[in-house]
């Protein structure tokens, strides 16, 4: 992967509040990358350090191998998306798009008219140029600010929570459209979101953030299946965490001793974080628990446990299963089959489960 | 449906309730302004017989009105001054808005706002002789520059003609210029500056394509607010303009007061009227084209 951004040492300071710690990042050519994490952990000062708008207080960040330092932003090869869209009010739709045309010398009004018209075209907005700005949806606004920044043809679009002022199935379509658009354009796209299903279903890459710090960068699966720490875990999908104690660590084995499920060996690669004798945690994804039904033949390890709670979604149906001696219920998602009952609050269950696909945190 | 539950659905009526509680200002403005209004209509088409007015209508005082070089000249004085003013003052007050609204921390910028309407602390008239002192033979301006050495005489061109009139003119409408431009300034969304930067344009640049339209329509009310006013200003000109800088509102004052002619001094009152409407129906319809831009 050749990077276009690379990203050493950056420190943000406001005053005494450090926003930025230490981010060391490469972003490669042609990937979908975002930057995940709550409100208030840094990801939209580090978009806007990339894009120019504010300076980093040490550190130093280079796009197409150009050191960034002191160039302002209307001289970076970057454009963005705004969270507010930033739609010109006083101007068309046209007028919006080929804002950024103006210092293009080197092209007469009718070839500008025509990047303006396929750039509509690009974002599925063919017509709509003699448009007045805010008579536009919010998905129209987005599209148009997307075509205003495309057309510039950057080395790298930054979007800053682009989705969030849209409702559920505008922004679910978006989604797949976005993505769509980047595999098209071939432009490295970084995407701002606080949502991590957004993030897992758009990027080839995420990089986890918080309090103003990388805490995991790697692929949707990765972070997925192993999740470095626990807040990581936590923020990414739903996991359950169980005490348990490092007994051994050898070579490429770890023993532990897990609340509720006993004595396990697992692979070190299931302990990304690292692991060291002593207290720890382990966490399970919903859905590499398995209730056994009547009459099932357990694969892997079975524990025992009683039904707490009960949650129908139609095609799922999340359980709530109380194991032997552990105070902290597990969720288990399982897929509805047809035929099969819904088991009642209440119920004793047997809980199959597979060690490979426990994850270890120190 | 009768008459009484229409009437009856109507006083329960929103718009019932807002004509209840416009009413009493409605009636004090018609009292007080609409009917003296249509009083000097009336009189500015009526003949003037020294000390008793002829009931014979007449377009005379018209004629004389826009005949008159005289009048003529002392009408298009005052649209001149006026638009000094207006250009001076609105020049001037769009930097000063413009820094409170961009470099002023949002928590000082009403005290800001505040330092900046202290001119009004103390009366209209007062300011007008405080200008007579700076602007005098012997006053600050003078005496300052004679005691640097800078000039041998004291300057006359400041005192007592059109320039008076319109540097206190400017001083005076200053805040009125300054306050709807920073509101027009204020409702700009950050974020579009920021898109404008984005998308390759300078600082200046910025300014020109994002941020000057989009005050327009605060300086188009600036324009509006300074020069209805100060075109049919009487006291300045009466106190530091000298004859030279006499304006429109001073030559009705002479019609009513001096020469006892109220068929004249309505006619040059109701055509000062027309000319200031003509003017601010042109600004009117500007703002209203960018208004309608504007989300």
């Amino acid at each position: 992967m050749k990077p276009i951004i690379e990203l050493r040492g950056v420190n943000k300071y406001y005053g005494d509040y450090h926003a930025l710690r230490d981010i060391e990042a490469d972003i490669g050519e042609g990937e979908f990358f975002s930057l995940l994490g709550p409100s208030g952990c840094g990801k939209t000062t580090l978009l806007r350090t990339i894009a120019g708008f504010e300076d980093v207080s040490s550190g130093t960040v280079h796009i197409g191998g150009k050191l960034m330092e002191g160039v302002p932003a209307n001289k970076r090869p970057t454009n963005m998306v705004f969270q507010s869209y930033a739609i010109f009010p006083h101007l068309s739709v046209a007028q919006n798009v080929g804002f950024g045309l103006r210092r293009r010398s080197d092209l007469n009004a009718p070839a500008k008219q025509a990047l303006i018209e396929d750039a509509l075209d690009m974002v599925g907005l063919d017509g709509y140029g003699g448009r007045a700005a805010h008579a536009l949806s919010g998905g129209q606004r987005q599209r148009v600010a997307l075509a205003r920044a495309l057309i510039l043809k950057p080395k790298v679009l930054l979007l800053d929570e682009p989705l969030s002022a849209l409702d559920k199935k505008l922004r679910d379509q978006m989604q797949s459209e976005l993505r769509r658009l980047q595999r098209h354009v071939g432009i490295t796209f970084i995407l701002v979101t606080h949502d991590q299903e957004e993030a897992l279903i758009m990027s080839d890459r995420i990089a986890v953030m918080f309090e103003g710090r990388i805490a995991q960068l790697a692929t949707p699966q990765q972070l997925y299946r192993r999740p470095q720490s626990r807040q990581v875990a936590d923020f990414i999908g739903v996991m359950n965490f169980l005490p348990a104690r490092v007994t051994g660590v050898q070579g490429d084995a770890v023993a532990l001793e897990v609340a509720g499920l006993g004595a396990v060996q697992i692979a070190a690669e299931q302990a990304p974080g690292g692991a060291a004798t002593g207290q720890a945690s382990v966490g399970f994804r919903p859905e590499t628990l398995t209730i056994l039904f009547d009459g099932e033949a357990p694969k892997g390890r079975v524990a025992d446990g009683v039904i707490d709670e009960v949650t129908y979604y139609g095609d799922m149906t999340y359980y709530a299963v109380r194991l032997e001696g552990v105070e902290q219920p597990l969720t288990i998602s399982m897929r509805n089959v047809f035929g099969r009952k819904v088991l009642a609050q209440g119920e004793a269950t047997r809980v199959a489960w597979d060690p490979g696909a426990l994850v270890l945190f120190g | 449906m009768d008459a009484r539950t229409r009437w009856g659905r109507f006083s329960r009526s929103e718009a019932a309730t807002g004509l209840k509680l416009i009413s009493p200002t409605a009636l004090y403005a018609l009292i007080m302004l609409a009917v003296p209004l249509a009083a000097i209509v009336a009189y500015s088409f009526l003949t003037d017989g020294y000390l008793e007015i002829i009931w014979t209508p007449t377009l005379e005082n018209y004629a004389e009105a826009w005949g008159d070089p005289l009048y003529r000249q002392v009408m298009l004085r005052s649209l001149m001054v006026a638009g000094l003013v207006t250009l001076a003052t609105v020049l001037l007050a769009f930097p000063v808005a413009y820094y409170v609204s961009f470099y002023v921390r949002p928590g000082r910028k009403s005290l800001w706002l505040f330092l900046i309407t202290i001119p009004f602390w103390t009366s209209y008239l007062i300011r007008v002789f405080l200008w007579k002192v700076i602007l005098g033979f012997n006053g600050v301006v003078n005496s300052s520059l004679m005691g640097l050495g800078i000039i041998d005489e004291p300057l006359t061109f400041i005192l007592y003609n059109v320039n008076a009139v319109v540097i206190t003119l400017a001083h005076a409408y200053a805040p009125f210029a300054i306050l709807p431009i920073f509101v027009a300034l204020e409702k700009i969304d950050r974020s579009l500056l920021e898109a404008s930067r984005d998308l390759g344009e300078s600082t200046f640049m910025t300014f020109w394509r994002v941020t000057l339209p989009l005050a327009m329509p605060g300086v188009v009310a600036a324009v509006l607010i300074v020069f209805i006013p100060t075109i049919g200003d009487y006291v300045t000109p009466q106190l530091v303009g000298g004859p030279e800088g006499r304006m429109i509102a001073n030559a009705i004052q002479l019609q009513y007061l001096r020469l006892d002619n109220y068929p004249l001094g309505s006619a040059l009152a109701v055509s000062a009227m027309l000319i200031v409407t003509a003017v601010s129906l042109i600004f009117v319809f500007l703002n209203r084209r960018f208004l309608r831009v504007k989300q």
